[in-house]
């Protein structure tokens, strides 16, 4: 009895210091929850799968609103918009950048924080006038850009119907979406005159044969934009070096914000450096909400996942009572007994949530990372926010995702550990040990 | 009956462990439903944006009109038509709750040094609200009145033409007869959309002014608008009104009208996609929640048909052959999810009740949002339809039974004597 | 033949008539070098372009939905500067068109307003016509945009002819892939002109003809534009009066004169 008394009395940790008692408890956890293997790789399984699907999710979601927002700025003005600082509202001319404005701009967008940033220039000059065949007239946005700048940046130069983009050699070449091209009749090759107010002033047409046309789907962009080369388009309007615009084109669309304050520091006044979120407000909204209900939506499943849990370890403990009356028999206090239990718990979910996150991670990127093709749930593009979403979903793989998983899976297992731990410190030491089990 | 029984004293003999996993499958339930009925809930907004603004659910216009919106093609031809006898016609087809006719003019807008394009739309000034919204965006002013050179504008367009409600505006259009239509309005109105295409270009004006200015006759008009309160029902009232113009020569010719009939999945496709999309989406959620689900509770059963061995054990020792055993674990699954069912009903339904009534506003969290060329605001509401919780107690009971399955067959199995002898 | 009524380009000088006169006696002598069809196309380019002149027109219009006829009085000054006013019928009377410089202005009577045209919102026809806006601020020389070729020469219905063929140069801001003009050799009177596009397709026909002489010149009186694929529709100008070397100064072609209604 003395024995005894003395054990209880004293319990397993009172005269230890502390580091040697967590260390009892996480060894007395780990035996636990290996002796009840299947129990325990039962429980496990939930947390591995949820975390798993939760990565997946993460990562295609991510993916998903990066393929927004780039359709989006490939067919306007990039991540970052540099532009003089009354041409958004005017639209006009005379709110243009000319040459040495242009070349500081290039200086600052090669300075060596900002290069590893941009994935391509682009160049524009951009005319409001009247594209004419011999058929018929047609008010239209001319954009003059830089052939080879822009076939890397805008995913219209990829959706060719007929003919081709333009060529950094091309001179009266022009680019046309389809139902212009209808409405003008005009066939590859075909000539077309536009016409627009020049710097100075005058009314003046400029020939333009049809190298290409494009489909977009967007109505007022295949019925209304004309692309000719920049360098066309400069000499016709009597703008030598000059642009309306500069659209900058970034290899994550997160860097935009940054870029453009790094930008507007060190750009001359008369330069304005406008982010996407900023020029595209409704877009970045969109983003916005899908994330949030992407983050309820897996509220909803953590907390299936964390009851399943805590269903799995309550019953491991009401099934051990005969045990943990042992136990407290040798001295563990109740309080410690309930510290096991959450600790069983709390390893148990954390080594089976990074597990599933590391396999969400990796099969993800194993068979998706090419994209998860929805096409036949849409057929072709989709104009989502004046973007052209295509069907296939790259996954985007951030640390910030990863850590969020993490801390899911923790918040799961303390959260789920916690009413069974509680029920552990509940237990009658003698009614355990009156019954068999 | 017996077998029920039992299973539901099973179920509550184990009351923590029922109740836990029930809540799971509640969870399950709740979750499902209310993503399905905020889906819904987006994809109203978004056909009741795509068409309730302006363009109405189904259109009627004369068959060359397309696509060049020609000011000739009017319904019928150059002599016109009897208007208010086709407007009751169509009235008269059931599932339409309401429709108008309208004239479209391309031409200009001047005021002061400033001149900008136009699209002209000439509404019945009466009729008009019930078909579309755009009046009803007014931002400043009020909607022109009928007969009166007023026009309602856009607050883009006011805003390139520097001009407020009460100015006067120059109207310019080229005219049926080949004259240059012009005249001055007033602006009584302007209004907001949100649309950058309709607060950017269009200007509303009363019906017979904007057909005096084009040299229209007062029976010609170019589109007819249709409202039906149900848009799903769109392209089976379109058929219905084809077919009840082709009959009983309507025209002032005598013969039947020569129109297309168009519901909007034709004339805004964009539309149509994304709300297929919005769909198929629904499924795939409910399907990765009860999928969650199913696994949550086949765990927690499996462990439970383990530690049960000895009851089973029992059970079979008592003359139950392994089909009984495993038909109670079954019931005892079906039972629990009845349970989860009636709780889950009982969490969701207020929640969902008074979301309907007082819709989310997360104006603080985002702005308007336009989608395939329609606009969604910013404010959640959900949807009351029969089949977001018809999948979600679907999946909730079959995630129920099929949780059992294993578990029963394994109870089935278990060797009564090693189990009763503890091995 | 791009120049209808009113656009008025750079005058040849009087005394140069004599010479191209003699060309022309020359002309019928010889087949014509493709220079001397250089001047003659030019000629007949500008040949109803004075340094100034003031017409009374009337316009007829026929399109497959109305036909119209207008009656304007024209003043022209240079190729800057253009005044245009409709003086019947009486609902259109006191509309006008003023082109001076760049700018493009409209002035309406009924409701005694003026509107600046920007130029993308020129569509298509001028006044409903079959002409372009295009035919109308076009400032640039027909032998600047095309090189001209003789087609034919000889005689057609009993008349001497010259076929010239007008082929765009290579950076020429035009839509027409060809033009073919036919020329009276007696009189450097052009008979009609076939626009056609580069496929070959003739898109349209201007005719000439009651050739009058207004004050010292002599010019096709009537001009019709006839669209091939609408042969229904045409827009005919005849000139009921044209006045050249007017004493006219920019300064007339003001806001102030457009809202004049004489």
């Amino acid at each position: 009895m003395t024995g005894a008394g003395e054990a209880r009395a004293g319990g397993v940790g009172s005269r230890r210091p502390a580091g040697v008692r967590v260390g009892v408890f996480l060894g007395l956890a780990f035996r636990n929850v290996r002796r009840n293997a299947r129990r325990s790789l039962l429980t496990a399984s939930a947390m591995t799968l949820g975390l798993a699907v939760l990565m997946w999710t993460r990562a295609i979601s991510d993916g998903a609103h990066e393929a927004w927002v780039t359709g989006a700025v490939r067919i306007g003005t990039g991540h970052v918009a540099l532009e003089a600082p009354g041409f958004r509202e005017s639209g006009s001319l005379a709110d243009r950048l000319a040459a040495p404005q242009l070349d500081a701009a290039a200086a600052v967008l090669r300075s060596p924080d900002v290069a590893p940033l941009v994935r391509a220039v682009a160049p524009r000059l951009a005319v409001g006038g009247l594209a004419s065949s011999a058929a018929a007239a047609v008010p239209v946005r001319i954009e003059g850009v830089d052939p080879a700048a822009e076939a890397a940046f805008n995913t219209l130069a990829g959706h060719v119907v007929a003919g081709r983009f333009l060529a950094p050699d091309d001179r009266l070449a022009a680019y046309v979406g389809v139902d212009l091209a209808r409405r003008l009749q005009l066939r590859i090759g075909d000539r077309m005159v536009v016409t627009a107010q020049t710097a100075g002033g005058e009314i003046t047409g400029q020939l333009a044969r049809v190298v290409g046309t494009f489909k977009s789907g967007l109505p007022e962009v295949d019925q209304g934009l004309v692309y000719v080369p920049i360098a066309t388009a400069r000499n016709w309007l009597g703008v030598p070096g000059a642009a309306t615009a500069v659209a900058v084109l970034l290899y994550s669309s997160r860097d935009a914000s940054r870029v453009a304050r790094a930008l507007r520091v060190r750009l001359p006044a008369g330069i304005a450096a406008l982010s996407w979120e900023r020029a595209d407000p409704a877009l970045a909204s969109a983003v916005r909400i899908d994330d949030w209900s992407g983050y309820a939506f897996l509220l909803i499943l953590g907390i299936i996942v964390a009851l399943a849990i805590v269903n799995a370890v309550l019953m491991s403990v009401l099934t051990r009572n005969r045990e943990f009356g042992v136990l407290q028999a040798l001295g563990l206090t109740r309080r410690e007994t309930g510290t096991v239990v959450f600790t069983e718990g709390l390893m148990l979910t954390t080594a089976s949530g990074a597990l599933g996150t590391a396999i969400g991670y990796g099969v993800t990127w194993l068979l998706w990372r090419h994209g998860l093709d929805l096409s036949v749930f849409m057929k072709g593009d989709i104009s989502f926010a004046g973007a052209l979403v295509s069907p296939v979903m790259v996954p985007e793989f951030r640390a910030v995702q990863v850590l969020l998983c993490l801390a899911a899976t923790l918040v799961i297992g303390a959260a789920a550990s916690f009413y069974p731990a509680r029920q552990a410190t509940r237990i009658d030491v003698a009614e355990a040990m009156k019954f068999d089990r | 009956m017996v077998w029920w029984r039992i299973a539901w004293r099973n179920l509550w003999r184990n009351r923590r462990r029922t109740l836990i996993t029930a809540s799971a499958l509640a969870v399950g339930f709740f979750g499902a439903v209310l993503m399905v009925a905020l889906d819904d809930g987006i994809s109203a907004e978004l056909l009741d944006n795509g068409t309730g603004v302006l363009t109405g659910q189904v259109q009627l216009h004369a068959r060359g009109w397309m696509p060049e919106r020609s000011l000739y093609a009017t319904i019928d031809g150059d002599a016109g038509i009897d208007v208010g006898a086709l407007l009751a016609r169509l009235r008269a087809v059931p599932g339409v709750a309401a429709a108008a006719p309208r004239v479209w003019a391309g031409g200009l807008l001047s005021a002061g040094h400033q001149t900008e394009g136009a699209v002209l739309m000439g509404a019945d000034m009466s009729l008009e609200p019930g078909v579309s919204r755009i009046l009803g965006t007014l931002v400043a002013g009020r909607a022109p009145r009928a007969g009166a050179r007023e026009l309602a504008i856009g607050s883009e367009l006011a805003r390139k033409l520097r001009v407020a409600a009460g100015a006067e505006v120059v109207v310019v259009a080229p005219a049926a007869d080949g004259s240059t239509g012009n005249d001055v309005y007033r602006v009584s109105g302007v209004f907001r959309t949100g649309l950058d295409q309709l607060d950017g270009s269009y200007a509303v004006a009363p019906l017979g002014a904007l057909q005096s200015l084009l040299a229209l006759a007062p029976g010609r008009v170019h589109e007819v608008a249709v409202r039906l309160p149900d848009p799903w029902a769109a392209p089976a009232v379109a058929r219905a009104i084809a077919a009840a113009l082709t009959d009983a020569g309507h025209a002032a010719a005598g013969g039947p009208l020569d129109v297309t009939v168009e519901p909007w999945a034709s004339f805004n496709p964009e539309v149509a996609e994304y709300l297929q999309l919005i769909t198929a989406s629904n499924g795939l959620v409910v399907g990765i929640v009860f999928l969650f689900a199913i696994f949550g509770v086949a765990n927690t059963s499996l462990m439970g048909a383990y530690e049960r061995r000895r009851e089973f054990a029992v059970v079979r020792a008592l003359g139950v052959g392994p089909a009984g055993v495993a038909r109670t674990v079954v019931y005892e699954g079906l039972a629990l999810g009845v349970l989860a069912l009636a709780a889950g009903i009982a969490v969701t339904a207020p929640v969902l009740v008074a979301w309907h009534h007082t819709p989310l506003n997360l104006g603080w969290l985002i702005g308007n949002l336009e989608l395939a060329g329609a606009l969604v605001r910013p404010v959640l509401r959900v949807q009351y339809s029969l089949h977001g919780p018809v999948m979600g107690a679907t999946g909730l009971l079959v995630t129920a039974v099929l949780a059992a399955l294993y578990p029963a067959v394994r109870a089935a199995r278990v060797p009564p004597a090693d189990a009763l002898a503890g091995r | 033949m791009v120049g209808p009524v009113g656009t008025a380009r750079r005058a040849r000088p009087r005394a140069a008539a004599g010479a191209v006169l003699l060309a022309a006696v020359l002309a019928a002598a010889r087949p014509a070098p493709a220079q001397t069809a250089r001047e003659i196309v030019d000629r007949v380019d500008r040949m109803l372009r004075g340094a100034s002149s003031r017409a009374d027109v009337v316009m007829e219009i026929a399109t497959e939905h109305w036909t119209r006829s207008l009656e304007m009085r024209v003043w022209s000054l240079g190729t800057a500067y253009a005044l245009i006013r409709v003086v019947a019928p009486p609902r259109e009377a006191g509309s006008a068109t003023l082109k001076a410089g760049d700018e493009v202005w409209n002035y309406l009577p009924r409701v005694d307003r003026t509107i600046k045209v920007p130029p993308s919102l020129m569509m298509g026809s001028w006044m409903g016509s079959h002409f372009t806006n295009d035919d109308l601020v076009k400032e640039s020389r027909v032998i600047d945009d095309y090189d001209i070729a003789i087609g034919f020469e000889g005689e057609r219905q009993g008349v001497a002819v010259w076929e010239f063929v007008l082929t765009p140069k290579p950076t020429a801001a035009v839509v027409w892939g060809r033009v073919v003009q036919q020329v009276r050799k007696a009189d450097l009177m052009p008979t009609w002109a076939r626009y056609y596009d580069e496929r070959g397709t003739l898109i349209r026909t201007m005719t000439f003809g009651d050739y009058r002489r207004f004050g010292s010149r002599l010019v096709p009186a009537v001009m019709t534009v006839r669209p091939e694929d609408k042969p229904d529709e045409s827009t005919t100008v005849r000139y009921r009066d044209l006045e050249f070397d007017v004493r006219l100064s920019p300064a007339f072609f003001s806001l102030r004169s457009l809202q004049e209604r004489r």
